[in-house]
């Protein structure tokens, strides 16, 4: 495995990186720290953070963020210009010299800007998707126009689950055997079970998410009167916040429940463990979830799941960890009621420590890290698309789009040899990378 | 790579393939058009008679506005008819409805609420009259036709459905006073302005209500009711201008054949794809 040892020096791309907190924001961190480690020079590129959280910073490991001096117009996105972008990118791409244009999230104008010149460069693209998409309504039929676009010729398509796998290559029309499925990781020294801290002769069932529609609140409404009448020595432990909070509180006021429903508002990514290690059961109750890390999360913290059969969720953990339910009231009330059950009679009670050991091992971040190397390593073998062969690629995507597209990246094109002459490739300094330093020395 | 294993479609289990694996089960949950419904034309055409309706009524308040505006109409005779039509058709509507649904709101209630209203709207109708006295004539007339045509695009028109307490129904009639309130303006007496508010209410809340009723008791009225309706406006309609009586017919010939005709006609066209991945609906 001569491949193995190349290094590449990745640019992680996208709109959503810290101080912002979110799934796409930890696995940007994540999978960057991982891939440091494995010898990689990587750089991260957002966009600029309020007024003071511009230009370039530096993340532990030396890990290096470029804050680009774009404000974000809507959902933390920049404003879609296609081209304002460019020089300042091609520049970095050039300082740094970098082999490889990792892309994150489908939301992100940054990553699709981004994919889209580094191409136009010769540089091969990877890009990621973290979320599934519907086909029937008129936002993403847009953003699914938008994906096809991106991904039309990019080299290759990385996604959480198998069923975001079938999604995105519906979404963008591209060939499954450029998407490789990965699934995300978990911290898991971060996750540590503490049976300690939860509730003596009570079972107590958590839910830790954004209340919004999306994520099944309104069913979690109609589950707690349910169980709460039925289970005197239950109660529920609810964190996060959000437009369905209410409803909740709704709930509480009505059954008389203030002592058996906590509403623990919002909370710091830091303090999901402290909330979850004292409940006994996780409750997920998501309508769509492409990989859902709550439910690893909490697995890793030694609770027993209950979650809506959706999207990725029955992919994500063994059977034996999980009780899968249709998304209706009556179903998760009798997985619920089945799962308090077990916990009662004692069977089929699996350690805490048991339960941390086996996901532990089972999503780690090194191992994400190891999978995309190898995606790394396949596409830098692999030609990327000159002009003419992207020209004939996108000819194909139907008339009106065809000659859009094709518009597009001629512009492009166009521009890139434009910014070439202005200000020649030669004149632009290399940055020296620290990591390069320290490995000289050792 | 010899498939020793049958490969799963899960992430906690090590399984000898590449990444990029794609197994042949790929796609296989996938569902096409899984709630597809076939039509009947005559079915179809028969239900798009609730949008002709709708338009017919719009139709015949217009002209009702235009003959009382080129005073061929007095306020008092559309009042007086209205009204005696409105009681009759009310007590038709409590004769049928007693069967068919509970409500909490006695007659007594629906009296006390019309009356109510009534007096009111006289009280006010000098302030009616004149509230948009000094905006030009084609403003309102701008106005008037965006606001009916909100009425016509928002109405309601899900069949089969008594209660009309929708957020839809609610933006369509709320259209339709504020067209008749704009119109009321361009009328010369406070008796003007009462007796075309009091219709708009009667013609855009009330009937629809009687209609729809006689619709879910007698499906067969459907048809009647568009004919009806269509028939009135267009003969409202030619005594006033030949160019449009000339293009409503055409409008009604398209919407209540034609369109129909074009829908079932596409349909083979329809691709909805449905997996996994979707959204879940909340199943109760």
């Amino acid at each position: 495995m001569k491949t193995s040892k190349k290094k590449h020096s990745i640019c992680m791309i996208s709109d959503f990186f810290f101080p912002n907190m979110g799934g796409v924001e930890s696995h940007i961190y994540q999978l960057s720290q991982c891939l440091l480690e494995l010898g990689h020079k990587v750089i991260v590129v957002t966009h600029m953070y309020g007024k003071k959280r511009r230009g370039i910073r530096y993340l532990s490991n030396d890990l290096k963020v470029y804050y680009l001096p774009f404000p974000p117009f809507y959902n933390q996105c920049i404003l879609p210009t296609v081209y304002v972008t460019f020089p300042l990118l091609r520049n970095i791409f050039i300082r740094e010299e970098i082999t490889i244009v990792h892309g994150h999230s489908s939301f992100s104008t940054l990553a699709h800007e981004g994919m889209l010149h580094a191409r136009t460069m010769g540089i091969p693209t990877v890009f990621t998707d973290h979320s599934l998409f519907g086909f029937a309504d008129a936002s993403s039929i847009v953003t699914n126009e938008i994906l096809r676009f991106s991904l039309g010729d990019c080299t290759h398509v990385i996604c959480v689950s198998h069923t975001s796998k079938e999604n995105t290559v519906l979404r963008a029309q591209i060939k499954p055997e450029n998407v490789s499925v990965i699934p995300n990781a978990v911290d898991a020294t971060m996750f540590t079970p503490d049976p300690s801290q939860r509730t003596p002769n009570k079972i107590t069932i958590v839910l830790v998410s954004r209340l919004v529609y999306r994520k099944g609140i309104d069913l979690l409404a109609g589950i707690i009167p349910k169980i709460t009448q039925k289970y005197p020595d239950v109660q529920f432990l609810i964190g996060g916040s959000g437009p369905k909070e209410l409803i909740l509180e709704e709930v509480r006021e009505q059954y008389q429940l203030h002592d058996r429903v906590q509403l623990r508002g919002a909370l710091e990514h830091s303090k999901v463990r402290d909330v979850l290690v004292q409940g006994d059961i996780l409750l997920n109750t998501s309508l769509t979830e492409a990989f859902c890390i709550a439910i690893v999360e909490a697995a890793c913290c030694g609770l027993k799941v209950v979650s809506t059969n959706v999207g990725g969720v029955p992919e994500v953990l063994p059977p034996d960890l999980i009780r899968l339910a249709d998304p209706s009231v009556n179903a998760l009330v009798e997985a619920l009621e089945e799962s308090i059950k077990e916990i009662k009679d004692g069977v089929n009670v699996i350690p805490p420590d048991e339960i941390h050991d086996r996901i532990r091992k089972l999503y780690t971040w090194q191992n994400v890290a190891k999978r995309t190397e190898i995606v790394y390593n396949q596409i830098s073998d692999k030609n990327t698309k000159n002009f003419k062969q992207r020209v004939q690629t996108y000819n194909e995507f139907g008339i009106v789009a065809g000659i859009v597209y094709v518009l597009a990246i001629a512009i492009n094109y166009l521009l890139f040899m434009i910014l070439e002459w202005l200000f020649p490739r030669q004149e632009i300094e290399k940055a020296e990378s620290c990591h390069n330093h320290v490995r000289k020395r050792h | 790579m010899a498939s020793k294993e049958k490969w799963e479609k899960v992430l906690y289990k090590k399984q000898n393939v590449p990444d990029n694996y794609v197994d042949d089960s790929f796609l296989r949950e996938l569902k096409k058009n899984s709630n597809l419904r076939r039509y009947d034309y005559w079915t179809t055409v028969s239900q798009s008679g609730s949008v002709t309706q709708q338009i017919s009524s719009v139709c015949i308040f217009l002209m009702i506005f235009i003959y009382m505006d080129e005073k061929q109409l007095l306020p008092e005779t559309l009042f007086y008819t209205t009204t005696i039509l409105t009681v009759i058709s009310y007590g038709i509507y409590c004769w049928l409805k007693l069967p068919a649904v509970e409500n909490k709101r006695t007659s007594y209630d629906d009296i006390k609420t019309g009356v109510m209203f009534l007096c009111f709207l006289y009280g006010l109708s000098p302030v009616i009259v004149s509230l948009t006295e000094t905006i030009s004539t084609d403003t309102i007339y701008a106005m008037t036709f965006i606001m009916l045509l909100t009425n016509i695009v928002f109405y309601d028109y899900s069949p089969d459905d008594i209660q009309v307490a929708r957020v839809k129904g609610t933006l369509s009639l709320n259209a339709a006073t504020f067209a008749s309130v704009c119109l009321a303006s361009r009328l010369n007496t406070t008796w003007h302005a009462f007796a075309i508010v009091t219709f708009s209410f009667e013609w855009f809340a009330l009937w629809p209500l009687f209609t729809q009723l006689l619709k879910v008791l007698y499906p067969a009225s459907q048809n009647i009711l568009t004919v009806l309706l269509g028939v009135t406006s267009l003969i409202l309609l030619s005594t006033w201008t030949t160019v449009a009586t000339i293009v409503f017919l055409i409008v009604h010939l398209f919407i209540n054949f034609f369109c129909p005709f074009w829908l079932i006609r596409l349909l083979p066209y329809k691709n909805n794809i449905k997996g996994q991945w979707d959204e879940a609906e909340i199943q109760d």
